[in-house]
């Protein structure tokens, strides 16, 4: 710093690099405070958006349906692998075990993927259904239909 | 410009409208001489708030548009519909020939569809079937018919209608056979509520 400023020469050079003009500089300023302030709303809105598409409760729904259809679809001695690759990521997050994900009771399907929500859809086949994740690195849930109740 | 020159010139020499129109110096000169803005970063601020205004309405569509298409829920009642009059009709016949249970010999027996294994147990409200049997002769009256479930859904439905606050169902006919060779038509028709599930 002291050296700047005994040297004449680059005292000068350091003057110059910044503008002198205040105008413009208040003028890049402000587009300055423009552009971050539309990134932040876009920003906010990209997250809006994201979240409402891979939420809880869109996915609960969407695989609650989703196996009520396959086992009024199916019959017995039937055993159907369903990928829920998003469905155990977001279970990661909210620490909830794998296997409390999918309940079957009284022909109802109940899809859990926080601690505070859940989703029911019934289905009509009379069948005896196990339900439970598979083994730790897949990503797929196995519904076996055992029988007729 | 000779008309514009004139404008001026009156508007400034007709002190009246001048002192109507303004009320300090400064503001009658602004006024008189320049009605359109010189300052340019004023123009600036306005059209950055017109930008603003602009994002924000884009922003409210956007947002707009996103909750009413994942806040409705997916509609599968079509598909329900669909598998339930599949379960009845591999009950009612199944490769091509009429359950015994049902018609045998030209005869109509007793049958209970508890044995399709079906079970509408927590919203029995939510389900009705109809499965009609017509003679290939005469196919105007039916040779055996059975309801079940909600018998009200019938009469809410129309085929013909959608509408989503209504019941949705599916109808399919095929032919089949007796055990004495004798032809039929089988009808079956399905339709679920679930409205609250699904619209």
């Amino acid at each position: 710093m002291r050296w700047i400023i005994k040297n004449k020469k680059a005292h000068v050079q350091l003057l110059s690099a910044f503008p002198k003009n205040r105008k413009g500089a208040e003028l890049l300023q402000k587009y300055v405070i423009f552009i971050v302030l539309n990134l932040i709303f876009m920003s906010v809105l990209l997250f809006f958006i994201s979240s409402k598409i891979n939420g809880v409760s869109v996915l609960e729904e969407s695989y609650s349906k989703n196996i009520a259809l396959l086992i009024d679809a199916s019959t017995p001695i039937m055993e159907m692998k369903l990928n829920m690759g998003d469905a155990f990521d977001l279970v990661e997050k909210n620490k909830i075990s794998r296997d409390e994900i999918v309940k079957i009771e009284n022909n109802s399907v109940i899809v859990k993927l926080s601690a505070t929500s859940g989703y029911t859809y019934n289905f009509f086949n009379d069948v005896d259904v196990t339900a439970y994740a598979d083994i730790y690195p897949s990503k797929n849930y196995l519904i076996k239909i055992n029988g007729y109740k | 410009m000779a008309t514009n020159k004139m404008f001026k010139n009156n508007f400034i020499q007709n002190k009246k409208t001048r002192d109507f129109a303004c009320s300090t110096k400064q503001k009658k000169e602004k006024f008189s001489l320049h009605p359109t803005p010189r300052n340019r970063s004023g123009a600036e601020e306005i059209m950055s708030m017109y930008w603003l205004a602009i994002l924000f309405i884009a922003a409210g569509g956007i947002v707009g548009m996103v909750l009413i298409f994942y806040g409705n829920p997916y509609d599968v009642r079509d598909i329900e519909a669909s598998l339930l009059v599949d379960k009845i009709a591999d009950c009612v016949s199944y490769g091509g020939k009429i359950n015994d249970l049902i018609i045998s010999d030209g005869k109509t027996g007793e049958f209970s569809f508890s044995n399709c294994h079906l079970n509408f147990s927590p919203e029995e409200d939510e389900y009705f079937y109809k499965v009609s049997i017509y003679q290939l002769e005469d196919l105007e009256n039916y040779f055996f018919e059975t309801r079940g479930g909600n018998l009200n859904l019938e009469a809410s439905y129309s085929i013909n209608e959608y509408s989503e606050n209504l019941p949705v169902g599916t109808e399919k006919s095929f032919y089949s056979l007796d055990n004495a060779g004798n032809q039929y038509i089988i009808k079956i028709l399905g339709i679920i509520r679930k409205t609250k599930q699904n619209v």
